[in-house]
């Protein structure tokens, strides 16, 4: 424990030189700003950025480019609630309830519980990170192939709890995204699936086209053919721009839930924020008193994935810090960056670097700080966008969208690609089915048939090997529980009877 | 009308002058160094350290664009269509330029051997034949064979995907011992790559000497030999894999640089002359000796491309001798 402090100390020492702090600023403040612009997402703006820490000391380099990845998942938030469009992979599932909130006129305290609660999670998970990055680490170590397909598996089933509407509409969806995610080379034999022969489809259809298309994209053509229903948002009073007590009283608990399981899901690497915010709204869902209110601009429902978020992007370094093993893209940069430092991430860096890693832990929290004191304020000016007509703010969110869907691969493609996913979304918004089972399902699937193919050759054909592994089996009871809950035959008549209203 | 005919042609006279001006004055603009991969990688990192370099010895910014996707392909055609002036270059390596060029021939809509031309060659990337410590007790090239003999099919190994170098290394590597190792592709690379191997997925795999370093540290991953010309300073007790008893197997991960094939002589000299200066850089030395890397730049302009041809050659041999069922 004294240890702990001397390395802590160590850190903020590190952290709070002018120079480290002022890149600390520097990365939040880019973080927010790409986060709230639909479509341009920390890959392609640390990307950009990364030539310029070459030049600056690795830890500073580091710490700039950390702000950028945590501050997307705050500002990610924003064009969430606000316009719903996802700005990250990660706020997908804010969209649902958050979006919701705006619409009743409560846009600002859906804002200041994703911040406030990003705040707390963040917070939380530093320390996490501080004291336990060696032993969590090795729990995603212990987890090979069969371990992710029992934990894919239940990711899966949560899904179809995740929607609102019909069960099997729901299951229709994640189908659907299954079979999207099936696009391209097969990586276990190298033959080409579902691509028309082309070559652009060859390494699949990528999560940005696909997310923003459908979610943004539909989203506006659905606007545009009913113009009642816009003006209604703009018109809508805005009474408020801090949550009540009542919101208080129902987010914290969500808050709390969100952090730990987004805490845990950031550690595995390919897991991170995404399946954590996913896991976080499917969690808030299921314990909720009344779980009519989701889907309806429940508070919950945005307290609980932005905190889950933020908590996976977080231990999301744990991996990349302690093994070298980067759990996504934006990871596998800043590895990237380190190299050209000639530093190679792995067991060794808390014990040959100190400085480097705890000075980076305390920045972390720094930065989160910061987070929070640029966000709460601007809660006002992001409500006043609302009252931007639509006619304007639409094009202006296009715009964004093309280039933020063509920087990913500087690819003209994917934004065809991504205007045919907006009129899928569309279609989608009209036949009232919900596009975010089929996102979860594009995102598993193809990782849950690698690991099962991949669990299959290490047993060499024995599906036994999934039950004789002690976590790939928890995960398995714990799939056929859910599914149990599900279809309990009570339970099932008042599901069908709460989800027929959304 | 002679006069207007004398002033058309004079000033056809001095716009031609003036575009060979231009051109003794390569580069005069920003140059873009188009790349196969995603920022980050190693390909990635190569050509920013020599764009680096190349803009204090041209002074000109050489702008590192990333455009991955279908083997390389994309990018290499962009590069090849692109106007042949010296102002789009292209850095590959031997997957994306050796490797795609022949198995994925189809698949490109241009004459590869005909559009592209090489500049000059950059580094090479030193791999090790590497063992995981996980669950798998295995100290040497001859003790991996032994087991993988009394053991068929149960020794796996991990690659960065189906036709991927480190694939066909390892089925050469199985057929020339005779032994049979089930393939276990990850297609995210040498980050998964080592993920497979610490959590024990895989047993062995070729993987990059740089990539593998920390874990070789931790005691996590063993390397058993490395497949460079000669054995790496910082590890002296791991021998080549030529002296393990194999040579001849193995590919060398180099990196080198491309033009569209019209690209004039002068502007490929002058690149091929800043190459070998930048290569002398001790930045750059250093920042590659880090890594583990030599940098190689080639002799000269004909050595870089005779070289490439070579690097073709051994794939068509390769490529026809080991058949990897890629159903298109």
């Amino acid at each position: 424990m004294e240890d702990f402090f001397a390395n802590l100390v160590l850190g903020f020492q590190v952290a709070l030189t002018p120079t480290n702090l002022g890149f600390a600023l520097l990365g939040c403040l880019v973080g927010t700003l790409i986060g709230v612009l639909p479509g341009i997402g920390p890959v392609a703006t640390v990307a950009m950025l990364l030539p310029l820490t070459f030049k600056l000391e690795p830890v500073s380099g580091l710490i700039m480019l950390a702000g950028i990845f945590y501050g997307a998942q705050y500002g990610g938030s924003t064009t969430a609630i606000l316009v719903n469009l996802p700005g990250e992979t990660s706020s997908v599932v804010t969209c649902i309830d958050g979006h919701q909130m705006a619409r009743q006129g409560r846009a600002g305290a859906a804002l200041a519980i994703a911040a406030l609660g990003s705040f707390f999670a963040g917070c939380f998970s530093t320390l996490l990170i501080a004291l336990f990055s060696p032993p969590l680490a090795k729990v995603g170590m212990s987890f090979g192939a069969p371990e992710y397909f029992s934990l894919m598996l239940l990711g899966l089933v949560a899904a179809v709890v995740l929607a609102h509407g019909s069960v099997v509409k729901a299951i229709a969806m994640v189908v659907l995204g299954l079979l999207l995610g099936l696009v391209g080379i097969d990586g276990n034999t190298g033959g080409a699936r579902f691509t028309f022969g082309t070559i652009v489809l060859s390494d699949g259809i990528g999560f940005v086209p696909l997310a923003v298309g459908i979610f943004g994209l539909g989203e506006i053509i659905a606007n545009l053919t009913s113009p009642g229903k816009q003006r209604s948002l703009v018109q809508e009073k805005i009474s408020r721009l801090w949550p009540t007590a009542e919101d208080f009283r129902l987010a914290w608990p969500a808050v709390l839930r969100g952090t730990g399981l987004g805490s845990l899901l950031g550690v595995l690497p390919g897991g991170g924020a995404t399946l954590s915010s996913f896991a976080a709204y499917v969690l808030e869902k299921k314990i909720a008193k009344d779980p009519s209110r989701f889907g309806n601009g429940a508070i919950e429902g945005v307290a609980g994935p932005e905190s889950a978020n933020n908590a996976g992007a977080q231990t999301s370094f744990i991996p990349m810090l302690t093994l070298g093993i980067p759990g996504n893209a934006v990871m596998a940069l800043m590895i990237g960056a380190l190299t050209i430092h000639g530093i190679q991430p792995g067991p060794q860096v808390m014990t040959e670097r100190p400085s480097l890693f705890w000075g980076m832990v305390a920045s972390m929290w720094i930065g989160n700080l910061m987070l929070v004191v640029i966000n709460l304020p601007l809660i006002g000016m992001w409500v006043q966008l609302l009252k931007v007509p639509y006619r304007l703010l639409n094009l202006a969110i296009l715009l964004f969208c093309a280039i933020g869907v063509y920087t990913v691969n500087n690819n003209v493609f994917e934004v065809m690609l991504t205007a045919l996913f907006g009129v899928l979304g569309y279609v989608f918004i009209r036949l009232e089915c919900e596009p975010a089972p089929l996102l979860l399902g594009f995102v598993l699937g193809p990782l849950m048939e690698e690991n099962l193919r991949r669990a299959m050759k290490i047993a060499g054909g024995d599906p036994m090997i999934f039950v004789e592994r002690p976590i790939s089996l928890g995960l398995l009871i714990a799939t056929v529980l859910l599914l149990l809950v599900v279809a309990l035959p009570a339970i099932r008549g008042k599901r069908e009877e709460v989800f027929q209203e959304g | 009308m002679k006069r207007l005919t004398l002033a058309l042609l004079s000033t056809l006279a001095l716009a031609i002058s003036g575009a060979a001006v231009a051109q003794d004055k390569y580069p005069s603009k920003p140059v873009k160094l188009l790349v196969p991969y995603a920022p980050g990688g190693a390909t990635d990192i190569t050509s920013r350290l020599f764009g680096e370099q190349l803009k204090n010895i041209l002074g000109q910014q050489f702008v590192v664009e990333s455009k991955p996707g279908a083997f390389g392909i994309l990018a290499i055609e962009e590069m090849a269509r692109s106007k042949p002036d010296g102002y789009t270059l292209f850095v590959g390596n031997v997957s994306t330029n050796a490797i795609t060029p022949v198995l994925f021939k189809k698949k490109f809509s241009i004459d590869f051997d005909k559009s592209v031309v090489s500049v000059s060659r950059l580094a090479i990337y030193p791999s090790f034949l590497i063992t995981t410590t996980t669950n798998f007790d295995v100290k040497s090239v001859s003790e991996l064979v032994a087991y993988a003999k009394k053991n068929p099919g149960k020794v796996r190994y991990t690659s960065a995907g189906v036709g991927s170098f480190p694939h066909f290394d390892m089925e050469i590597f199985g057929r020339r011992a005779t032994v049979d190792m089930v393939h276990i592709p990850n297609k995210t690379g040498a980050a998964g790559m080592i993920n497979d191997l610490v959590v024990g997925d895989a047993h062995t795999a070729f993987l990059n000497a740089a990539s593998a370093a920390a874990m070789i540290k931790a005691g996590k991953l063993r390397p058993i030999a490395v497949l460079a010309e000669r054995r790496l300073t910082d590890y002296p007790d791991v021998p080549t894999l030529a002296e393990a008893g194999f040579p001849g197997v193995g590919t060398l991960h180099w990196q080198s640089m491309f033009a569209p094939a019209q690209t004039p002589k002068p502007v490929l000299d002058t690149l091929f002359k800043a190459i070998v200066e930048a290569s002398k850089a001790p930045a750059l030395q250093e920042a590659f000796a880090k890594q583990l890397v030599s940098v190689k730049p080639s002799t000269s302009l004909d050595e870089a491309q005779t070289w490439l041809n070579g690097e073709l050659d051994t794939w068509r041999k390769i490529t026809s001798e080991v058949k990897i069922d890629l159903t298109d």
